[in-house]
């Protein structure tokens, strides 16, 4: 095994890949176990702009849910194929963010987060509003895509492994990126934009890149929701699900693609399981980001430190 | 001219009202910004807690100008608290750290006033009642009190930040605050006074609006896009900037509402916002390379 | 590549915690019934009721003996009135705690998306709270049920005594999402089917914070009457700043059934003085059946009931069907309901219409005075019903264009 992909990434995933054989996991937590992947997957992507690159985008609600409106408009006018969907997003998604990140790279910092917050709120605006695509109650009861056309996606197990295999290549195309020497120059930009830019690199272009790869996973993701959630409303793409996936980084730790994956898995279970005991458990999400912020900014991942390993900077 | 006096004015007061309204809002947004660098999202909960706080004093003691005294020093103070205990440690680190604490800080605000004061919605009556023929129609007094009592606010900040000693070390502070404290000024103790000044001052724009807008624990939280879009369009920092962000927005909204569609006036400010941000992302007075 | 150890350490301890506070398996002889609604935010009042109301007829049937000899248990959960959480523990409540009931949600958006849930699960599920068109006709489906009067109930009710006792000329104001839009253009159908005018129509988008900027294209039309389809703290808004420019006073003010609930009528009584109301229940309607029902809730929630409470009588029906069916079967119980009639619910004898499984509620129109909702005339529901549309499209042909006449 190369540096890209170790023993133990694998061993991760055969063992996550058995999990829906363990004697608990019934239909339910299959579907609670897709939206902890789903999530996590999305703010790994996210993690490539915020702990990499130093981009903090605040609008990749729009990136997720443009992905799921263009699955759920397709199925819904009968093109099942999941592939169809798919290529959909990506040229939905992969427009809008060539477009969002043209304009939103050209400026730095608190800009872009603004810029991109802007344009995911126009977003937001338009499908909250267009009754073509059911105005504010969104698509819904669509009917699941076809992997083949005999083999619908139809249930929580099989729902459970394509959105793992999601996962998986997510995860391969982020190591193999950060690892590679665009990765180093990403990290470059985020220590030092101007030296970066001395060093003869044209940082733009390296920043319009790696947005257009984090909204390209993060649609794609969004593609795959649908097919579990049978709707696409444009609640999906309010600017405090954007501020959700940030939280997840946040809670994961930055810079560690592995980190946000837990962060974003450890938030779905959290507000899943406490909100059915208290009704306050924003209270406990609001405690939970301010410990991490304060006590832990390493995130989850950062424990390790704690317990006296060897500590782990994101360098790549 | 019929159209002039019977629709475009009174539509304009409605506006300035608004207006002068968010102004107060934004502008504890702004001077966070210009000193922290941090995009205050609990600013929108300070907001809440002042007319809940007046809620409370108004219970005791029946009077809405007690309240409009006690409850932004009550706030103010809880803003003193909250800088002092999770903000303060964050200074040296990565404005993104601050931005989620202030998130977190939402919702616990948020989740504490719904405990305390409970989710249902209430009013507080407005204090100045009856309404003046105006333009050929009634106008509500308070509206108007409204609008006096925030242009005199805003002149009284003015000359706080232009005139007292006070005024003039936040504004340095502003701009820089490492000079400040090679000059042997005490810069903690003026971050934390001027946190505790934006939450009074938010406490304020949620007490005297609540008669108007209502209070419930998610008003803040509603009012906190529409306070950003403010600050950016005013220009990151810029109090004066702000203030007519405010007024354009406010007259914007009102005028817009005439001739379109309430979702098309949302994309026009989008649009607008966007534009701005990209051929002068410092705001109408933003200064150059803040934070670019 | 430590971290991913560390991570799957920790996943795997989430998932042992996880496991470990699941519910224990339940006991035999006890039937889990679902709760889901607006727990907390801007609907939460509407949440409440309606949990109360189920947490009622729960404790009332099971002091006979449950249903089927099985004790019944309620699960309550909250949707943050958005679709993707409402469907995540929809599904929770189905698959996990295996309820045979769900009521449920409060927001359209939300009821409409768990009915897909209900549907591809099997589950019996009525809606007591929310009123979109759509519910029972191109989204129904066969375990779906509805005890509340939807949008169009609610406009041929109130249309009728408007035309007749109101003005003929109406100006309508409606927030700008799904529940308004959807009351707003059955209401402006059934009006002018009746032969009304329509002077003007609106849309303000929710949560919209100053609604005066809206007030001069009102005057300028100069209706009779104003209809609002508002709910929530949009309507407390909106009644306090129209109040405040003397409009409360200058037309004649009506609105939908959850435009404000009884509670919440007490601190905003000046403003709303007048207003004309459709509603199925009020604590105020001297029929007997609502006062009893309303007693026996004071005196175990302190406080009186209103609309959203109508889940008590969703309870009712299922239970009654379940007795029928004998069975937990859901192709059974569903089928049990068609045509089903009850006797003892919070407003007397009502029955479910076989076709499109809505309950046939007869309804009163209430007027505010002093903060109290007082009965003024009574609209049978086979009247107000309309007919069943079940999979054609109730808005076809629709136009928010005003016909000048």
């Amino acid at each position: 095994m190369n540096r890209v992909l170790s023993w133990r990434a694998v061993v991760v995933g055969l063992l996550v890949a058995l999990l829906p054989a363990l004697p608990f996991m019934s239909k339910f937590y299959l579907l609670l176990a897709f939206d902890a992947l789903l999530f996590g997957a999305i703010a790994m992507s996210l993690d490539l702009l915020i702990g990499y690159t130093g981009l903090v985008s605040f609008g990749h609600a729009a990136f997720f849910g443009l992905g799921a409106y263009s699955t759920a408009i397709l199925l819904e006018r009968g093109v099942l194929s999941l592939w169809a969907c798919l290529v959909a997003a990506v040229l939905v998604v992969g427009l809008y963010a060539l477009v969002v990140s043209y304009f939103a790279t050209a400026r730095r910092g608190i800009y872009f987060a603004l810029l991109t917050l802007i344009f995911a709120e126009v977003v937001y605006t338009f499908f909250r509003y267009t009754q073509t695509f059911g105005g504010s109650d969104g698509i819904q009861g669509v009917p699941a895509p076809r992997l083949m056309p005999a083999f619908a996606i139809d249930t929580p197990l099989r729902n459970y492994y394509v959105v793992l295999a999601y996962l998986a290549l997510a995860y391969l195309v982020c190591r193999v990126l950060v690892a590679s020497h665009f990765g180093k120059v990403l990290v470059a930009i985020r220590e030092n934009e101007d030296r970066a830019r001395f060093l003869g690199y044209n940082v733009q272009r390296y920043k319009m890149a790696v947005c257009l790869i984090s909204a390209l996973l993060t649609g794609i993701g969004g593609a795959l929701y649908p097919g579990r959630s049978a709707f696409a409303t444009p609640d999906l793409m309010l600017w405090t699900v954007s501020g959700e996936f940030i939280i997840m980084v946040m809670i994961g730790g930055l810079g560690t693609l592995a980190g946000p994956v837990i962060g974003g898995a450890f938030f779905v279970l959290l507000q899943e399981k406490v909100s059915s005991y208290v009704d306050w458990y924003f209270m406990v999400i609001g405690l939970v980001l301010i410990v991490i912020v304060l006590f832990m900014p390493r995130g989850l991942l950062g424990i390790r430190a704690m317990l006296g390993f060897k500590q782990w900077r994101a360098t790549a | 001219m019929d159209y002039l006096v019977a629709v475009l004015l009174p539509q304009l007061l409605h506006g300035l009202v608004f207006g002068a309204a968010l102004g107060l809002l934004a502008l504890g947004l702004t001077v966070i910004f210009g000193l922290l660098g941090v995009m205050n999202f609990a600013h929108g909960e300070l907001y809440m807690l002042g007319a809940y706080a007046g809620i409370a004093v108004v219970g005791v003691t029946h009077s809405f100008w007690t309240a409009l005294i006690v409850a932004p020093l009550a706030v103010g103070a809880i803003g003193a608290v909250t800088e002092v205990t999770t903000l303060r440690p964050l200074y040296r680190r990565e404005p993104l750290y601050g931005l989620i604490l202030t998130f977190g800080l939402a919702l616990v605000f948020r989740e504490a006033v719904r405990q305390i004061w409970g989710g249902d919605m209430r009013r507080i009556l407005p204090p100045v009642t009856g309404s003046t023929p105006l333009l050929g129609m009634v106008y509500p007094n308070y509206r108007l009190f409204l609008l006096a009592a925030s242009s005199i606010l805003l002149l009284a900040i003015w000359l706080f930040f232009t005139k007292t000693r006070a005024g003039i070390l936040v504004r340095a502070a502003v701009q820089d605050a490492e000079m400040l404290d090679g000059l042997g000024v005490n810069v903690p103790r003026v971050f934390t006074l001027t946190f505790a000044g934006s939450a009074a001052l938010a406490a304020l724009a949620g007490l005297l609006l609540a008669p108007i807008f209502t209070v419930y624990p998610q008003m803040g939280v509603e009012m906190i896009l529409l306070a950003f879009i403010v600050v950016i369009l005013g220009g990151m920092g810029s109090m004066g900037g702000s203030v007519v962000a405010a007024l354009v927005i406010g007259l914007a909204q009102s005028l817009l509402t005439l001739w379109m569609n309430p979702q098309r006036v949302a994309i026009a400010i989008f649009a607008l916002m966007i534009v701005v941000l990209i051929v002068r992302p410092r705001g109408f007075f933003g200064r150059e390379g803040v934070l670019e | 590549m430590k971290r991913l150890t560390w991570g799957f350490t920790v996943l795997v301890a989430l998932a042992a915690l996880v496991w470990a506070g699941a519910p224990a398996v339940s006991q035999p002889k006890v039937v889990k019934i679902g709760d889901l609604g607006s727990k907390v935010g801007v609907f939460e009042g509407y949440g409440k009721y309606q949990t109360w109301g189920v947490q009622m007829a729960v404790e009332e049937l099971n002091a006979k003996g449950g249903v089927l000899g099985h004790k019944i248990e309620v699960v309550s959960e909250d949707d943050e009135t958005k679709p993707a959480p409402a469907v995540r523990k929809a599904e929770k409540l189905i698959l996990q705690d295996d309820v045979k009931l769900l009521v449920g949600a409060v927001s359209s958006g939300a009821t409409l998306a768990v009915m897909d849930v209900t549907k591809k699960h099997k589950t019996i599920h009525w809606n007591s709270v929310s009123c979109a068109e759509f519910m029972r006709t191109t989204k129904f489906h066969k375990y779906y049920f509805s005890n509340q009067p939807d949008s169009r109930m609610q406009a041929n009710g109130l249309a009728k005594y408007i035309v007749d006792k109101m003005g003929k000329k109406v100006y309508i104001f409606y927030t700008d999402y799904a529940m308004g839009q959807s009351d707003g253009r059955q209401f402006k159908t059934a009006l002018e089917k009746l032969g009304g005018e329509v002077v003007g129509v609106a849309g303000a988008p929710l949560d919209t914070k100053d609604f005066s900027p809206w007030f001069g294209a009102i005057n300028q039309s100069n209706p009779d009457v104003l209809f609002v389809a508002f709910a929530g703290t949009d309507s407390l808004r909106l009644m306090t700043q129209l109040h405040s420019f003397g409009m409360t006073k200058k037309y004649k003010m009506a609105g939908i059934d959850c435009f404000l609930l009884q509670q919440d009528l007490a601190s905003i009584a000046e403003p709303m003085e007048g207003f004309v109301q459709l509603n199925h229940f009020s604590p105020y309607n001297p029929d007997a059946n609502m006062q009893a029902y309303n007693a026996r809730f004071k005196k175990k929630f302190g406080t009186d009931a209103n609309i959203a409470a109508g889940s008590y009588d969703a309870v009712l029906f299922w239970a009654a069907a379940v007795e029928k069916a004998k069975s937990f079967d859901p192709d059974k119980v569903a089928e049990a309901h068609e045509g089903m009639c009850v006797d003892n619910t919070h407003i007397g004898r009502q029955c479910i219409r076989k076709e499109d499984h809505q309950v046939v509620m007869d309804m009163h129109l209430y007027q505010v005075k002093g903060g109290k909702n007082l009965p003024i005339a009574r609209i049978a529901g086979s009247d107000s019903i309309g007919e069943a549309m079940v999979g054609k499209d109730p808005v076809e042909g629709f136009t928010w264009e005003i016909k000048k006449k």
